[in-house]
């Protein structure tokens, strides 16, 4: 079944078919071209296809595309502003908390919206925030720092 | 997935044609957090799928004085909409102040991205008996509000909502509507733990919640637990015991007493022996973590 | 931050690939757009641990509209394989795991293909399965390769034909049972571990192209482009030259996206739709039901000390469950046995590494390639060997510990390497000399130490090459084979580059993303931590190969002596005569005569390699041989841990961790390592497969099979880096990517008997374990336990 949906991504609307059974995760990738969230399990363990939808961060592969309409989506590839780094994304390399990069996007989708909404959060805080982004190859201590970092700063 | 058709009706009316239409297979979805893997890996093979998200009154979080079905007691009920999101009742005042056995609950399910979506209705109507929401609300005394195709609205008692493994009270083509949970007197003391093979983003092994309200000099006591047996349990002649007295000893009576309710197995995320000792050692902490709380005699 | 960096190595500049990474611009095979001609493949696996395959009937699959063709087994003949070619494409005429492919289809859609998947039927004759190794290794066991003896293998691997070892590593130096009379207290004991896998974040995944004219184009994460494009070569019977292999950025390997999984696999299907791009990726479960894991192990020390505690003799007997297929998984039973000793100087030894072919999934590279699971005996057992004789566990270490020049088990000597610097490092941080107290009284608190070494496990000559070129701009690429899988090996590529030629870090492009056989300079393998070492010599040589040139060119411009002339921050300069010239535009356009009366020089190109050219063989009865492996590298951690008397539950409170890595190239990337491996290490200590008693996997998905959250790593990791340079390690460097997850397990270990006085021999751990041990008697209560379900309503 064919649903016709508007949605916003990264500041630009679309319209745009979609089927009932696809996900939100495979319309971003395969319908707009927007590949940072990634496919790691499509089963909303590993958190690699972490988007924002609505300011709250999601498993975009749980969420199936006609219920994507009308919302607001962010994802890594709109968190620079005006050509600048977000502060995050800054922080993240400033920190060696990038190795294969595959579970980044998601690990920085998360990051934001916990500092959206506790700007200044405690270490447990951010590790509890992290849990459903699974990383394998940091040991998420420079995850952790960088995002410390930020929340310290502002 | 396989391919299905997707509606989302803007009245229950609609909902219950849709979900009673012959020759079809239905199911409802909130928040999708169990539907979507089940449907992904074949569990579930809906060609007809049901977003509720958008009844009336579905996503209502309030306070309320509807006490129809509230039976005898408080006239003050918590009103959560089944499409209440998990994260939406952690992080509320209302509960965390009134309800905080209830916000803890809902914070201890999986990540923040699940809690984003899961909701309190899906996490009932799946019915797991690991329900993550299950030991509180039973301990609240929760209500289910039930609507079904032929107009007439039920209201059940949470123990009675969930009938086996994976299995509800729902007739074919029923939605539940919300959930009303009597608030606790003031005053009331509680804990909550979900025991599980990580610290956090897993199912649980055992829960346990423990709820404690002094009135006319006398402790009342409610525990519950999950992932016990067919269904979350409450453990009333636990209950009956703290009542009494909750020194050490009763303390240890009353664990083994709830351990005597529970009628564990062994599966993929813990054996038979030591589940049944959790039983034993998180009620124990449980009641310990309350009794701290008491007002010295 | 600095816009130039001179003499880069030994800092830690930043990641040359970080941007692209936090942009979300790069790039991985499943982001890669291939047209609307593009077609997708799903393997069809079995369902059964062991079996003849009678029939597969494709028609009702090929008959669903949206398939274009279904490839079995009978479509590859030719078997094929790393070490030893056991394996063909396709399962041929017999099944060997639950998971093992036995056909792929392609068609239009991922979904169609999945739907038609489910309508290939393929009939079996289920044979008994054989699962323990120690059990699969006994005369009389069902035989998993009946064809073992045909199989082509190389000269330094020996399998038994007839049986189901597909490698047998002896180690006999000096002579141990004499050894045994002279001790003062021997031990010894069993240890066993399961199988584990890498789980990367991004699963496997191929796409393949075989166009009409015969070229056939694979894009792949892969650890290996170069490998894989000589294994498909071979048994696909491709010229190499028409076999390109593309491999963009790897998200996370640990050794699983080495060798060859499903690459043939997709290339195969390929052929069957000339010209079209065909893709298949791995779901998760596909990735664990099917796709290559870590080896199991049973593992048997004796161990024995003289009256002072020095170690007199040892006796290893290693029994690996390699699983369906050992293609490689021989490779890791003989990396045990030629350093069964673990990091220690024994003189007489007797090691036996059996690789045991079993009906479970394949076992291959993963990240310590055979230590991480020798080690999680040797150091458990060395403990107890300690405590027998009254000694202090690090005393005892220190003691008996590997050091430069040492003759080592295999007859080899040791080459450059620091242990004792290590055990000092971590034994200061995590407070060894003093009992730290539990936070509660329900807690019981202990710490352990473990040391390790490794070498790279390599054939005698794996090579390495590079390219360097340079811009108008005086930029450069620098070309590289090496993959970039997380560990950053473009980054000190570039470093290393910059240093050796004299010019600023961020003057370096690395032209290897994607890595592509067409193009990039050849190397072996990104595998063994060998990238730094074996890669960074090949830049070293291309960059001093370009510096040579430029400085050639410049010295004969000004009539002086190259030997005077140097390259400094960018600019030839000359000791001699203080005269200086830019590199901008002279590397390009070469340097005109006076009066433009002709030119010198011209475009600048560097090439280099380098190839190990000392490691010799070993004798196949006793181990024996002058030079085993090129180096090792060694490391210690220590554990500070506490245990819940109630749960079970184990909370790591600290790891602290030294690794002699001869020189850091860049020293925050080591520490980087140090961080993730700890926490790789710990969370295999929790991990394991699981099967029931038919073979079938139960855990699966990451619902049942849970690696370490943010949640569960410990809050303070501690990295200490030692430098004893290697001998010929560019700048004196040697890898540590494995090395730093090798002993975390046993280190946990000996913190837990530390804490508890329970030593625990089998992994994985867990909290139920640790409780079940603590109480054997069940839980403490006042009162009787009524029968469960007795008061229930």
């Amino acid at each position: 079944m064919l649903h016709e949906i508007t949605l916003t991504v990264n500041g630009d609307q679309y319209a745009i078919a979609v089927r009932s059974h696809q996900t939100l995760l495979q319309v971003l990738r395969e319908e707009l071209g927007i590949t940072s969230p990634k496919r790691g399990c499509e089963n909303g363990e590993c958190g690699a296809c972490t988007v924002l939808m609505d300011g709250l961060p999601v498993n975009s592969c749980m969420v199936l595309a006609p219920e994507a309409d009308g919302t607001v989506i962010e994802t890594a590839e709109g968190l620079s502003v005006d050509g600048n780094l977000h502060p995050l994304q800054q922080a993240f390399i400033d920190h060696n908390a990038v190795q294969c990069g595959f579970c980044t996007p998601g690990m920085l989708m998360s990051s934001k919206a916990l500092l959206d909404r506790s700007p200044h959060p405690s270490e447990d805080e951010i590790r509890y925030a992290l849990v459903g982004n699974l990383c394998r190859c940091t040991g998420y201590v420079r995850i952790v720092a960088a995002v410390a970092a930020v929340a310290e700063r502002e | 997935m396989q391919p299905f058709d997707y509606y989302r009706p803007k009245t229950f009316a609609e909902a219950f044609e849709l979900l009673t239409r012959p020759d079809r297979t239905a199911v409802a979805i909130a928040g999708g957090t169990d539907v979507i893997p089940q449907t992904r890996d074949g569990i579930r093979r809906p060609d007809l799928v049901v977003d509720i998200k958008g009844l009336p009154g579905i996503r209502d979080l309030v306070v309320t004085s509807m006490a129809p079905c509230c039976g005898t007691g408080p006239d003050e009920c918590l009103y959560v909409g089944a499409a209440v999101r998990m994260n939406e009742i952690a992080r509320s005042n209302i509960v965390q102040d009134h309800w905080p056995i209830l916000a803890d609950a809902a914070a201890s399910v999986g990540s923040e991205q699940i809690r984003n979506r899961a909701t309190i209705g899906g996490n009932i109507c799946t019915a797991s008996p690991a329900a993550d929401s299950a030991p509180a609300l039973y301990v609240l005394d929760a209500s289910v509000l039930i609507k079904g195709p032929r107009g007439e609205d039920r209201c059940l008692p949470i123990t009675q909502f969930f009938t086996g493994p994976k299995r509800n009270a729902l007739k074919r083509g029923e939605i539940v509507a919300g959930l009303l949970i009597p608030r606790p007197p003031a005053g009331t003391l509680s804990y909550h733990e979900k025991l599980s093979r990580r610290k956090a983003g897993d199912l649980s092994i055992v829960s346990v919640a423990v709820m404690a309200f002094v009135s006319a000099g006398n402790t009342a006591w409610r525990v519950a637990l999950g992932a016990v047996g067919p269904t979350p349990v409450r453990a009333p002649e636990s209950e009956a015991i703290l009542a009494k007295r909750h020194d050490a000893e009763a303390i240890d009576r009353a664990a083994a007493s709830a351990y005597g309710c529970c009628n564990p197995i062994g599966d993929i995320r813990s054996g038979l022996e030591y589940r049944q000792a959790m039983v034993v050692n998180l009620t124990r902490k449980a009641i310990r973590a309350v009794v701290a709380q008491l007002p010295q005699a | 931050m600095p816009t130039s960096t001179p003499n880069p190595v030994g800092k830690s500049v930043p990641r040359v690939d970080a941007f692209d990474k936090v942009t979300g611009s790069a790039k991985f095979v499943d982001d890669m757009a291939f047209g609307p001609g593009l077609l997708y493949g799903k393997l069809v696996y079995s369902p059964i641990a062991h079996g003849l395959i009678k029939k597969i009937d494709v028609t009702e699959a090929l008959a669903l509209p949206g398939v274009k063709a279904v490839v079995t087994g009978q479509d590859s003949p030719t078997p094929l394989g790393l070490y030893l070619k056991d394996r063909f494409v396709f399962a041929h005429d017999r099944v060997r795991y639950v998971g093992d492919s036995v056909a792929g289809v392609i068609a239009i859609s991922e979904e169609i293909a999945e739907r038609a998947a489910a309508l290939v039927h393929v009939e079996y004759k289920e044979l008994p399965p054989v699962f323990d190794p120690y059990e699969g290794a006994q005369p009389g066991a069902p035989l998993i390769h009946p064809d073992l003896g045909s199989y082509e293998v190389v000269n330094f691997i020996f399998p038994k034909p007839g049986t189901n070892i597909s490698e047998h590593f002896k180690l006999r130096k000096g002579d141990v049972e004499t050894a045994w009379a002279q001790c003062a207290d021997v031990v010894e004991d069993t240890y066993t571990l399961p199988q584990i896998q890498h789980a990367p974040i991004e699963t496997h995944i191929a796409v393949a192209r075989w166009d009409p004219s015969g070229e056939v184009t694979l894009w792949a994460a892969s650890q290996s482009p170069f490998a894989q494009r000589d294994i498909l070569a071979q048994s696909l019977g491709v010229p190499h030259g028409n076999m390109r292999v593309i491999s963009p950025y790897v998200g996370g390997g640990f050794g699983g996206k080495a060798g060859i999984s499903i690459e043939a696999n997709v290339v195969l299907m390929a052929k069957a739709v000339r010209g079209h791009p065909v893709k298949v990726r791995m779901t998760r479960e596909e990735e664990f039901l099917s796709t290559n894991v870590r080896q199991s192990l049973i593992a048997n020390y004796k161990i024995g000390c003289d009256a002072e505690g020095n170690l007199l003799a040892m006796e290893a007997t290693y029994y690996f469950g390699g699983g369906a297929y050992n293609d490689y998984g021989v490779n890791i039973a003989r990396a045990a046995g030629y350093s069964c000793t673990g990091p220690y100087d024994v003189p007489n030894v007797k090691g036996d590494s059996y690789c045991v072919y079993t009906n479970r999934p394949i076992g291959s590279a993963m990240r310590g390639f055979g230590m991480p699971e020798i080690h999680w005996g040797i150091e458990q057992i060395m403990d107890q060997l300690a405590a027998h004789i009254g000694m202090d566990p690090v005393e005892f270490r220190r003691r008996n510990c590997v050091r430069t020049g040492d003759t080592i088990l295999t007859g080899m000597t040791m080459p450059q390497v620091d242990l004792p610097t290590c055990i000092d490092k971590v034994t200061a941080a995590i407070g060894w000399d003093h009992e730290s107290k539990p936070s509660a009284p329900n807690k019981a608190r202990g710490k352990g130490i473990a040391i390790m070494w490794k070498a790279p496990a390599m054939p005698p000559n794996p090579g390495s090459s590079a390219i360097v070129r340079f811009n108008e701009d005086a930029t450069l690429n620098v070309y590289v084979g090496a993959q970039e899988i997380g560990q950053g090996a473009f980054t000190v590529a570039a470093q290393m580059a910059a240093e050796a030629l004299g010019v600023p870090y961020e003057w370096v492009r690395v032209s290897a993303n994607p890595v592509d056989t067409k193009y990039s300079p050849y190397e072996w393998q990104t595998v063994a931590s060998r990238i730094t070492w074996s890669m960074g010599n090949a830049v070293k040589a291309a960059a001093e190969d370009a510096k040579g040139k430029i400085l050639d060119t410049v010295a004969a411009y000004w009539n002086e002596d190259p030997e005077d002339l140097d390259i400094k921050n960018g600019v030839v300069v000359s000791y001699k005569s203080e005269r200086e010239q830019a590199l901008k535009n002279m590397v390009i356009y070469g340097l005109p005569n006076e009066n433009f009366e002709g030119w010198q020089g011209g475009p600048v190109v560097g090439s280099g390699k380098f190839m190990p050219t000392y490691v010799t063989g070993l004798d196949p009865e006793t181990g024996q041989g002058t030079r085993a492996v090129v180096h090792y590298t060694v490391g210690a951690q220590a554990v500070d841990l506490e245990v819940n008397n109630d749960t079970g539950a184990i909370e790591i409170l600290k790891i602290a961790s030294a690794y002699d890595v001869g020189k850091a190239i860049n020293p925050d990337l080591v520490m980087t390592q140090i961080e993730g491996g700890a926490v790789h290490g710990m969370s295999s200590a929790f991990e394991e497969l699981r099967f029931d008693d038919k073979g079938h996997p139960i855990n699966g998905s990451f619902v049942d099979y849970k690696i370490a959250t943010s949640m569960d790593a410990p809050r303070v990791i501690h990295g200490d880096i030692v430098e004893m340079p290697l001998e010929d390690g560019p700048w004196g460097a040697r890898g540590v990517g494995e090395h730093v997850m090798v002993q975390t397990a046993p280190a946990i270990a000996n913190a837990l008997y530390n804490a508890t006085g329970v030593r625990f021999k089998d992994l994985p751990l867990s909290a139920e374990k640790v409780f079940l041990a603590l109480h054997p008697e069940g839980v403490e209560l006042s009162c009787e336990l009524p029968e469960p379900g007795s008061s229930a309503d």
